[in-house]
């Protein structure tokens, strides 16, 4: 194993587009630390990122909330401007881990982590979150939603990090907001289940409506097929035996050392239907 | 009744005080185990990695032990180390030792062993069901009366299962030993509950290439509820051998997911209860319990888990005539040992989940069958021991009171009536027996000792540890408040083999009822003998006299007689008893338990420290909450948790509202109160779950994976 620590975001990316092989961002280092001390990690390159200024902090541009990759999940909860801008978003982390995880733990480390029961992934796809991604030769910016192609992959090439992410300023506006994380105990859990939901509805009409899960499928996803079946449905009209069906297609729940393929089922299930028949509080 | 401030406070909370790996010594090599990842099979070749220098390493097997390859116990079947056959994953085949750790640990990781795989039982349940797995000396207290079942009485049959509970104590396993060749002794150091087991596990190891082992606990002991009773005997024998081939002090401290993997646990257990009830008069009329515990492969301490949990298995009931079997069962997982409550809490699981059964096939409220049965003076225990006071129904009615349980039940029900979500109330009562069972403590033969310095420090030396339940502050109240001393100058030593003298192991909610009264006793002979008015004074006034050592041993009430044999007789010459109520709020659509409040008032007798106290009474009844709802430990198909990130102990977030109240405290000294607490928060709140949702789960913990089961069977 050998240690990196570049001096400035310049020289980072200089450094990782000469890496060829298996490398890895320290950021808070939560789980780049478990993962050395459980053999997971034993060969290759460990970058240390979290000094660089350019990936920390918040901040807002017209039409975005910007938020750099190795900003803590402590610098969220604080924060003044995202507790005006986004308030659920910042609310929904608030028992994020443990105070002590919270102040290492970093929002980019989280998503590049690439677990499916990754917290803070459901809340910005329901949010429309885009990651600016960048490296010595380029920019770009992409959907979250487009990050991820299968079990801890994503499309970031090798010599790409993600800078920051973005969420639109009026996200939340309008919106009647849901979260839940289901774990074994209130903090300090991985979640067994997530659900995240936005909705607008006008005259018992569902005008627009986001719905995300995590430790569901290989990566935390929008529930496509379900939005699809609930636009523009009056909330009467729905039918739970049909989302049953729909979900069935859509999430693929397994059976595992923390919980069961049925329980994560009946009460993802459970939790659409509690954020669907939730009053709009509007 | 006083508050002092625990001794080691500060020096904790500034991170000043040493615990195991704090301590390092001049050469000091390190040690660890290679474990079988086999449930049985027979060792047919171990291979080292060849990248290794292995004259580098310091390695132990069976063949290397001078003296005996057995841990002495109450029954002594367990290896130090494997020989040719191991008999459950987890089980040590060699010691390793090398001035690197890491490098120890990439070594350890890399060696390569085979087996001929032999059949294998892993599961809990699948060993309990088989009468064929059991083994050890079957315990059966008779108190039947051949009374034939009446066609009025009602007969309420069921099998309770428990789970294996890990201690989780915040400090590791871990020892240090230290060979010296010129006085052939071995100094070993750490983290432990009884340095008289260890020092007899070291000399049995050592044969005689020891003349003495000399055993001392660190500073600061993290936390052990029982996980530090015997398991630390092997790693000091093991840490010994190693520092006896290396001629170098060894210290093995084990990283949390092995302490998890090969460490003792709380037995699991199936508990059949058959009763028959009048259903007029809603007396229980006869009971039947088989009481069964997993031991794991061996059965080192757990004849005395049985002991204890069939003594306690019929609750606090009177009934006439009453039958209990208890029976170990032998699986290929690592020994399950000493946990707070010590086959306790199983057994008050299983009664106290019964007596709700009983209740509603009555029609009957949980408290009103309570009442009707609960121990009141001239009852009998099944041992024939008799009641002699009323404190148990005390605790009882002043927690219904307290809780406002009746308003509760009708509230909670009209509550229910209307919403998906539940609300529920639940009873559990318990008691627990002080010092060891029966004779044990006439045999333990405590003897405790008091030096008086010239400078007027109080010296106290006994073998019992704290580790952190505060017991080096509540021994001291005793003697400091009993000679009328300044408490700062009266202080309790580190326990050393060599210097405290053996007043027994640090278990069995001894400390302060066995030792502590003890040392009052003592404190009260001194201030007999020197008949002073104040002792600070006398000292001054009198320095050629001192320093001054008093001792005592412990004298068995002669009235104490139990019978080992038929288990009739007394015992345990004092019983704590509780009273608990929990409150729950179950959660439809995550099918989830929240506990919301926990009441619970005991009778300890006299309260040595308030704050102690209910610092113990808290503690343990959230170790209780986690046993009923969230400890999930093992799963088949799936193996053990491996850490702490999967095995849910609550955290403080989920610790509901607890009420803790202690009654007849004007009693003349102080009972046992370590390990009552931990016996009826997970029933009471399976309880108030059928109180809410009408579900009667035999098992615990009720996580919602389990309870969900149940809801769809309902559906169905």
């Amino acid at each position: 194993m050998e240690f990196i620590k570049p001096n400035t975001l310049k020289e980072l990316l200089e450094i990782i587009s000469t890496i060829t092989g298996e490398k890895y961002y320290f950021a808070g280092g939560t789980d780049i630390n478990i993962q050395i001390k459980k053999d997971i990690i034993r060969n290759g390159k460990i970058i240390f990122i979290n000094h660089i200024k350019e990936l920390n902090g918040i901040k807002e541009d017209e039409n975005y909330i910007l938020i750099g990759s190795t900003t803590t999940f402590r610098q969220i909860i604080e924060s003044k401007l995202l507790n005006d801008k986004l308030p659920f978003f910042q609310k929904s982390l608030n028992n994020f881990a443990s105070p002590l995880i919270q102040s290492q733990a970093t929002i980019g480390g989280n998503i590049a982590n690439g677990s499916p029961t990754a917290d803070v992934v459901p809340l910005l796809l329901v949010l429309d979150g885009k990651l600016e991604l960048i490296s010595n030769s380029m920019n770009r910016t992409i959907n979250l939603k487009d990050f991820f192609t299968g079990y801890k992959k994503f499309i970031l090439k090798p010599d790409e990090i993600i800078k920051s992410i973005f969420i639109p300023q009026n996200a939340e506006n309008g919106f009647d907001t849901f979260y839940e994380k289901i774990g074994s105990r209130k903090a300090l859990s991985i979640a067994k289940i997530a659900v995240a939901g936005l909705k607008k509805v006008v005259n018992n009409e569902i005008n627009e409506i986001k719905i995300a899960v995590g430790s569901l499928n290989e990566y935390p996803r929008r529930l496509d097929l379900i939005e699809d079946y609930l636009l523009n449905k009056d909330l009467k009209d729905i039918d739970f035996k049909k989302i049953r069906i729909i979900l069935k297609e859509e999430i693929t729940p397994i059976t595992d050392l923390r919980s069961d393929k049925d329980y994560r089922f009946e009460v993802c299930l459970n939790l659409i239907k509690k954020f669907l028949l939730k009053p709009d509080s509007g | 009744m006083k508050t002092v401030k625990k001794v080691d406070a500060r020096r904790k909370l500034e991170g000043k005080a040493k615990f195991l790996d704090d301590y390092s010594y001049d050469g000091m090599i390190y040690g660890q185990f290679f474990c079988s990842n086999s449930h049985h099979g027979i060792i047919k070749k171990i291979i080292f990695p060849q990248e290794y220098d292995l004259s580098q390493f310091i390695i132990v097997s069976a063949k290397d032990i001078p003296g005996k390859n057995i841990v002495p116990e109450p029954e002594c079947d367990q290896p130090f180390i494997a020989e040719k056959e191991v008999f459950h994953f987890g089980q040590i085949i060699l010691g390793v030792a090398h001035p690197c750790k890491e490098t120890l640990k990439d070594f350890i990781k890399n060696i390569k062993i085979e087996y001929k795989e032999l059949p294998a039982l892993a599961d809990t349940k699948e060993t309990l069901k088989d009468e064929m797995n059991s083994f050890g000396r079957k315990i059966i207290i008779d108190y039947s009366k051949n009374v034939k079942p009446k066609r009025e009485w009602i007969h309420t049959h069921s099998v309770y299962y428990t789970p294996h509970q890990e201690q989780a104590y915040l400090e590791p396993q871990g020892m240090i030993a230290i060979h010296n060749q010129e006085q052939k002794t071995m100094f070993v150091k750490g983290t432990m509950q009884c340095p008289f087991f260890v020092k007899d596990a070291v000399e049995a190891i050592m044969g005689d290439k020891i003349k003495e082992a000399i055993i001392e606990t660190s500073e600061g002991i993290g936390g052990a509820f029982g996980g530090k009773e015997d398991f630390p005997n092997i790693i000091a024998g093991i840490a010994s051998l190693l520092s006896y081939k290396s001629k170098k002090p060894v210290k093995i401290v084990l990283d949390r997911s092995d302490d998890m993997k090969i460490t003792t646990k709380r037995h699991p257990s199936r508990v059949e209860i058959d009763t028959y009830t009048d259903s007029k008069t809603h007396k229980i009329k006869k009971i039947n319990i088989d009481y069964r515990l997993d031991a794991g492969a061996y059965q080192t301490l757990s004849p005395v888990v049985l002991s204890r949990g069939v003594l306690h298995s019929g609750g606090g009931y009177a009934c006439e005539d009453v039958y209990i079997k208890g029976q170990l069962y032998k699986s290929n997982t690592p020994s399950n040992g000493a946990f707070r409550g010590f086959g306790a809490p199983q057994a008050f699981f299983a009664i106290e989940s019964h007596i709700d059964k009983i209740a509603a096939s009555l029609n009957l409220d949980p408290y009103e069958f309570r009442r009707m049965n609960i121990f009141r003076i001239g009852d009998e225990f099944p041992s024939t021991q008799k009641i002699t006071e009323n404190h148990l129904f005390d605790c009882f009615e002043k927690v219904i009171e307290k809780s406002d349980y009746h308003r509760k039940i009708k509230e909670f029900a009209k509550f229910n009536k209307s919403n998906d979500d539940k609300k529920g109330i639940g009873i559990a009562i318990a008691y627990h027996g002080g010092g060891y069972t029966g004779n044990g403590e006439k045999v333990l033969n405590s003897e405790v000792k008091i030096v008086i310095e010239k400078n007027g420090v109080v010296k106290v030396f006994v073998s019992n540890a704290d580790m952190g339940q505060g017991a080096h502050t509540t021994l001291a109240q005793l003697v400091n408040e009993t000679l009328s001393y300044p408490f700062e100058k009266t202080i309790v030593q580190i326990p050393n083999t060599s210097k405290t003298p053996n007043s027994g192991p640090t278990v069995a909610s001894r400390t302060i009822y066995i030792v502590g009264n003890l040392l009052r006793k003592l404190a009260l002979k001194i201030k007999k003998e020197l008949q002073f008015e104040n002792l600070e004074e006398f000292i001054s006034n009198n320095q050629e006299y001192f320093p001054k050592e008093f001792r005592m041993h412990f004298v068995q009430d002669p009235s104490v007689i139990f019978n080992e044999e038929t288990y009739q007789g007394i015992a345990y010459k004092d019983y704590s008893w509780v009273a608990c109520v929990a409150e729950i709020y179950y959660h439809s659509v995550t099918y989830t338990i929240e506990p919301k409040r926990i009441w619970a008032v005991f009778d300890i007798g006299n309260v040595v420290n308030v704050k102690i106290a209910e610092g113990q009474a808290e503690g343990g009844i959230m170790q209780g909450v986690g046993y009923g709802l969230t400890e999930f430990f093992y799963k088949k198909g799936y193996g053990r948790m491996q850490g702490l990130t999967d095995y849910a102990l609550p955290t403080s977030l989920d610790i509901p509202e607890i009420n803790v109240e202690f009654i007849h405290t004007n009693s003349d000294f102080p009972k046992g109160l370590g390990e009552i607490p931990m016996h009826t928060p997970a029933p009471a709140i399976r309880n108030a779950f059928y109180n809410a949702t009408g579900i009667f789960i035999d098992e615990i913990p009720l996580v919602p994976e389990r309870i969900i089961k149940y809801e769809l069977l309902k559906k169905k």
